[in-house]
């Protein structure tokens, strides 16, 4: 078993084959190209599972780590291409190809009939080739390879419907807002690297040598915060974090299984991914921490929100995705580094879950939108029970997954703050009130689609649940209405050439089995992976000796501690801890220590140096938990229990509605602000500079010799030179002449000139020397 | 060994030159016959170089292989002095393959006034010229190939070109020779301020060895003219306003060696000469290269996002591409001029692949503007479309291809400059080009997505809809292959030609600091 780590390669090629032999072969083979994706997927998928299940009941393990030298960059660095095995890679391992499975299985039956159907399951084996590429990274530069191969996997799927405006735009708003976030990326892992480079070693992008390099006090501050800095930067944009997550609703542009894979479970965690990757380094400061905390725990509550006046189903789930992606950050930055990934990997299984069962839906409707859905728990009872389970999990149902991470990342939240950071206690609250707005939101989503009784399509019908809404209102959300069927419409690509689905006035029936496999499948798997990781596994029979915590930590992150902590102890310890005191502290780490010593944080609990505790139940947040999650699906039940709502509550909110409906303005700000001055003012500007400013100085120059030619014929030759001494040899004749002829390009001459000129200015440097 | 037959080197660059004299006796009627013979020719010259690179010793890639020294113009002691080593290996090679390619492409494309006899004789003696640049080790004879090269240029555009070649033509010629006037007198200064302490003073190997000779007024002086003649041939901005007038109006194969291999002429001349014969100049040039760089990448990028001309669009993307090859330079690091000569190659390799997928648009669509073609070119001829996405995504810097490793690698080496500039306080500043450079990266996304999205994506329009459009041909295939093929492999296995750099540019650089 343990050389099966040596081979996790073998799990980043075979998709890698299996992209380049549905290329190559595809469309000859009898299922289209799909069967070599699934089968590669397959086999990638039993190998991950080997390498879960020894780092699980080994774990913690040591990571296993081989490379090659990938190119010399000069001075003896090296560029690497290597792998790094320890529980935290097999983690990711087994979430990316599970969901892949699944969602290469339930494409098959999805994208049946569309043109472009082996295009589709190439692309679907390059993205899980390229996430894998990421997660193994034993370097932060292959990381980055990784992570803008798979930007370039999104942006093509998002523009699998080429044809339409829309699609096209979201497919570039992905590809360039997370492209933005990508200057940190860069920026990061050069400060970074060339960090370690001065420290001596010849592979300064080695993530173990970058992690040790940082504990062990050889990089300096500036280095640690710049480059950290700058990698959340580009876990930002990756990972869908405000501001920059503009571009993930509209991603829901591309096919659901893309969805589902893409921008659900796998590479929009690829950024909380690097920041637990780097954890070591990213906990040697405590602005970093902070930094992290305050934009997570922003993302998960103000995300939330939007999704409560969605329509469209994709776009519910897409708010949720993002508001998810903020609690793993947050949980990141107050410590929680299993809470923090621990919600990655249940999220990615329930969340994977939800997406397809989306699909599964919009298969069965032709229509993303809720008020088109209704009773269908009626007519597809597959896909609603196996969706009210995925909604379970979201929502934080007792003993379903999220229930599980969600209370982990609470718990992380709270210790944090009992140690005496007020980003704990932030976190811990609005992660609170977040988890009702979560349960909320899904409810709703819930009892609109499974409840009451079957609307149909009926697009006149869309907005009349607020038709005495503000006008404002009314209008915005009409323009939502109409971007959601615009994205809709891959189902209707999808529907059109698909045999025996066509009939759209028939009442919606359960989809086949190709889709019934994966919902089922991430169903049942939506509770083992909450109880490795909860505090009921060793009543389940699993050991507190052997849980998601002993799998995904790593040696280093045992070893690490707060350096920021350990100076606030320092002076708590020291009394009354002034300002020069604390100014003596650690060079560099001054701020940290100063914050600390102004709190004054009295409790410091012994959990302060271990990152990954043992999984803990805290009694008052279970409870806290279960009464928001109680609240929030009682209010669901009085407003949507009964089906649609002639009025829905959420859009008579006034100006909020307002806000909620244009996403806070978001992506006006990033349009008017960003978009708009680049490339309608600089841009030209910057042409128009190019074409009359300084090409204008280059033509006067031409000019000016044109006419000084002229003068020199005129007035010295004809009428001094011819004058006097008539028919000097090397006459100004000849040099009028020529330079009157600039346009006509008598090349000859130009050598002449060439040589009279360099003796003049050669006599001028000797005499200058 | 045969790296040691030095006329194996000198086979090669003459060759295209006896084929232009061929070129030039063969009757014009044989319109057919002349074009296959070129391809014969610059075949039998791209196989000596093969050969040559296959006797080519990499395990001592740093040291002159295939050396020839003989004496030439006894009277100032100029030597005819060839040798190649692993900074000249890629570009030499990249010239021949271009040129060959371009040969192969043209027997099926020629625009008016047609004439293959003259244009393909000019052809070959362009390629003597740019190929003589990269092997000559003396610095008459790099300044005679450097000068040869114009002329068969100036008239590629003057005669063959668009609309405005005549424009064209005459500037790019004069502002190169501008440039080219002050390079010459640092060369004279050079040569008279290294004469007392330097056997052959005209000796590219010999002047580096003395690294370092004169005071630090003259290494400014001359350095600074050397800066020009090099700068409006990379073209650094602000001396950039020449290309995209000679490149609009080019001939296809033109501005595809114009781009490949023209452009490369300076850098490669700010690396072999500038650098290690005037340390001291390039050191405090060096902040200044790398701002001017940097303006380069962010300004050539907008000024991309603004053209409606696919191929004027091309021909800024080259002044912010170049910026990313001028700032590993000024690093002034090892690291710096790997990622110079790799952004060199591979700015050779995909936009010159680009500007013959300009062309071919031409050739389809008979117009380059980008608001004409609107659009559905993936319908019309998909394949075409395709390529043009794969080469936009290399030349956006997408790692796994060709653009990528120039780029990040000339960021990071700017990160880490030379101890001599951290010691002079400019690290904030490297690190601020850093920055502006990665801010760059995404202006060049934005360019290439908007130009894709414009070009290739939605649904033909207008007159387009009943068009026919021809997708890749044959002949389009056979030229292009292996440029497509050669970007995938740069990017995939770096190795290729990091690995055949690192010892060349290692003993360079140890030869300048100290």
């Amino acid at each position: 078993m343990e050389q099966l780590l040596d081979y996790a390669w073998l799990v980043v090629a075979l998709p890698f084959a299996a992209a380049v032999l549905i290329g190559a072969f595809g469309k000859l083979m009898p299922l289209k190209g799909s069967e070599i994706g699934i089968a590669a997927v397959f086999v990638a998928w039993l190998i991950s599972l080997g390498i879960g299940g020894y780092t699980f009941v080994n774990g913690p393990i040591e990571a296993v780590e081989s490379s090659l030298t990938w190119a010399p960059m000069g001075s003896g660095f090296e560029i690497q291409l290597g792998q790094y095995v320890d529980g935290l890679t097999a983690m990711m391992l087994v979430l990316v190809t599970t969901v892949s499975l699944g969602v290469q299985l339930y494409s098959r039956e999805y994208m049946h009939g569309e043109e472009r159907f082996t295009y589709f399951f190439a692309m679907l084996s390059l993205f899980t080739f390229s996430m894998l590429v990421l997660v193994v990274a034993n370097n932060t530069l292959q990381a980055v390879v990784g992570w803008e191969l798979v930007g370039l996997c999104s942006f093509l799927l998002i523009g699998f419907y080429w044809h339409e405006k829309p699609n096209q735009d979201a497919a570039n708003k992905a590809f360039l807002t997370t492209k933005f976030a990508d200057i940190g990326l860069i920026v990061g892992v050069i400060v970074l690297s060339a960090g370690v480079a001065q420290t001596g070693s010849s592979t300064p992008f080695d993530i173990e040598t970058t992690i040790d390099a940082a504990m062990g006090g050889e990089l300096s501050t500036a280095t640690i915060v710049l480059g950290c800095l700058m990698i959340f930067l580009g876990a930002v944009g990756k990972s869908g974090q405000m501001p920059l997550h503009v571009w993930l609703p509209d991603a829901m542009a591309g096919p659901t299984p893309v969805s589902a894979l893409i921008h659900a479970a796998t590479m929009v965690t690829a950024g909380v991914f690097l920041v637990a990757r780097l954890y070591p380094v990213f906990a040697q400061s405590l602005v970093v921490m902070n930094t992290v905390a305050i934009v997570g725990v922003i993302t998960l509550f103000f995300a939330g929100f939007v999704a409560l006046v969605q329509d469209d189903i994709k776009k519910v789930l897409a708010y949720s995705t993002v508001s998810q992606l903020g609690y793993m950050m947050a949980a990141l930055g107050v410590g929680g580094y299993t809470a923090g990934i621990f919600h990655l990997f249940t999220h990615g299984f329930f969340k994977a879950l939800l997406f397809l069962g989306s699909g599964s839906l919009i298969h069965a409707v032709h229509s993303n939108n809720m008020s088109d859905m209704g009773g269908m728990r009626k007519y597809m009872p597959w896909t609603f029970a196996t969706f009210i389970i995925g909604s379970l999990a979201l929502a934080g149902f007792p003993l379903t997954a999220g229930f599980f991470s969600k209370d982990e990342v609470l718990v992380a939240a709270q210790i944090w703050g009992d140690a005496g950071f007020t980003m704990g206690t932030v976190v811990f609250w609005l992660g609170l009130a977040g988890a009702a707005v979560t349960t909320f939101y899904m409810a709703r989503a819930c009892f609109l689609i499974f409840f009451g009784e079957h609307r149909g399509v009926h697009h006149a019908a869309v907005p009349t649940h607020d038709e005495h809404a503000d006008e404002h209102t009314v209008v915005e959300h009409a323009v939502e209405a109409e971007e959601a069927e615009a994205a809709a419409h891959d189902h209707a690509g999808a529907v059109s050439s698909t045999d025996g689905h066509d009939v759209h006035h028939g009442s919606p029936h359960e989809s086949g089995w190709q889709i019934l496999v994966p919902l089922v499948m991430l169903a049942v798997l939506s509770f083992p992976v909450g109880f490795a990781g909860g505090f009921l596994w060793d009543e389940v029979g699993g050991s507190t000796e052997r849980n998601f915590e002993t799998w995904t930590a790593t040696h280093d992150i045992e070893e690490t501690t707060y350096p920021f902590a350990a100076a606030a102890e320092a002076g708590a310890e020291g009394g009354e801890a002034e300002e020069g005191h604390a100014l003596a502290g650690a060079d560099g780490e001054v701020l940290a220590a100063g914050a600390l010593a102004a709190e004054g944080g009295e409790e410091h609990g012994e959990s302060l140096h271990v990152l990954h505790g043992a999984p803990e139940f805290h009694l008052d947040v279970f409870v806290y938990a279960l009464i928001a999650f109680l609240v929030a699906v009682g209010g669901a039940w009085v407003i949507y229990g009964r089906g649609m709502p002639a009025r829905d509550p959420t859009f008579r909110l006034g100006p909020v509605t307002t806000l909620l409906v244009n996403k806070y303005y978001f992506d006006d700000l990033g349009y008017r602000f960003v978009v708009v001055p680049v490339r309608d003012k600089l841009s030209p500007a910057a042409s128009w500079t190019s074409n009359v400013v300084i090409d204008g100085i280059v033509k006067r120059v031409g000019g000016a010799a044109k006419r000084l030619g002229a003068v020199t014929y005129t007035t010295l030759d004809q009428k001094v030179i011819d004058g006097g001494i008539n028919g000097a040899a090397f006459s100004a004749a000849w040099w009028s002449d020529k330079l009157r002829r600039i346009q006509s390009g008598d090349v000859q001459r130009y050598a002449g000139a060439l040589l009279a000129g360099t003796i003049v200015l050669v006599l001028v440097f000797s005499a200058a020397r | 060994m045969l790296n040691d037959q030095g006329w194996l080197l000198t086979v090669a660059l003459f060759l295209p030159l006896a084929g232009a004299g061929l070129m030039a006796v063969m009757p014009s009627r044989a319109d057919v016959l002349i074009r296959r013979t070129a391809v014969v020719l610059t075949g039998l010259a791209f196989a000596v170089v093969v050969v040559i690179t296959a006797g080519f010793d990499f395990g001592d890639a740093g040291a002159l292989q295939y050396e020839t020294t003989v004496g030439w113009i006894d009277a100032i002691g100029a030597r005819y002095h060839l040798g190649i080593d692993g900074i000249s290996l890629p570009l030499f090679f990249l010239t021949y393959l271009l040129t060959f390619l371009c040969a192969i492409y043209t027997t099926k494309h020629l625009p008016e006034p047609g004439k293959p006899k003259g244009f393909l004789a000019l052809m070959m003696l362009l390629q003597t010229g740019m190929a003589g640049t990269f092997v000559a080790f003396d610095l008459v004879l790099f300044f005679v190939f450097w000068e040869l090269v114009l002329v068969p240029m100036y008239f590629m555009i003057g005669i063959w070109g668009g609309p405005r070649r005549e424009y064209a033509s005459v500037k790019f010629f004069l502002y190169t020779l501008f440039g080219s006037v002050f390079m010459l007198v640092a060369f004279l200064s050079i040569y008279f301020a290294a004469r007392e302490t330097v056997t052959n003073p005209w000796d590219i190997v010999e002047l580096t060895q003395a690294a370092g000779f004169g005071s630090s007024t003259f290494q400014t002086w001359a350095f600074l003219g050397i800066f020009l003649g090099f700068a409006i041939k990379v073209p650094m901005w602000p001396f950039h306003t020449w290309l995209p007038d000679a490149h609009t109006e080019a001939p296809t194969v033109g501005s595809v060696l114009l781009a490949g291999v023209l452009l490369k002429m300076g850098t490669y001349g700010f690396i072999r000469i500038a650098l290690p014969i005037l340390p001291d100049g390039a050191m405090r040039f060096a902040p200044l290269i790398g701002v001017l760089a940097v303006i380069g990448i962010i300004y050539g990028s907008l000024c991309c996002i603004a053209q409606s001309d696919v191929k004027r669009l091309i021909a800024f993307s080259s002044v912010g591409h170049m910026g990313f090859v001028m700032l590993g330079i000024a690093s002034m690091t090892e690291t710096g001029i790997q990622a110079a000569l790799y952004g060199n190659i591979a700015h050779g390799v995909v936009t010159g692949m680009l500007f013959f997928l300009a062309g071919s648009l031409h050739e389809r669509y008979h117009t380059r503007d980008i608001a004409t073609i609107g659009g559905g070119m993936l319908v019309k001829m998909p394949r075409y479309g395709a390529l043009l996405v794969y080469v936009s995504m290399a030349s956006l810097g997408l790692p796994g291809l060709a653009g990528f490793w120039g780029e990040f690698t000339a960021l990071w080496a700017a990160r880490s400059p030379a101890e001599a500039l951290v010691a002079d306080g400019y690290s904030g500043l490297y690190l601020a080009l850093v920055i502006g450079g990665a801010v760059g990266t995404v202006l060049t996304a934005g360019y290439f997505l908007w130009l894709l999205q414009r070009v290739g994506l939605g649904r033909p329009t207008g007159k387009w809809v009943e068009a026919k459009l021809a997708d890749v041909m044959t002949i389009e295939w056979v030229s292009w292959t292996p440029l497509l093929l050669l970007i995938l492999a740069m990017g995939v296995a770096p190795v290729i030609i990091f690995g055949v750099q690192d010892a060349a540019v290692a003993d360079l650089v140890r030869s300048f600091t100290p």
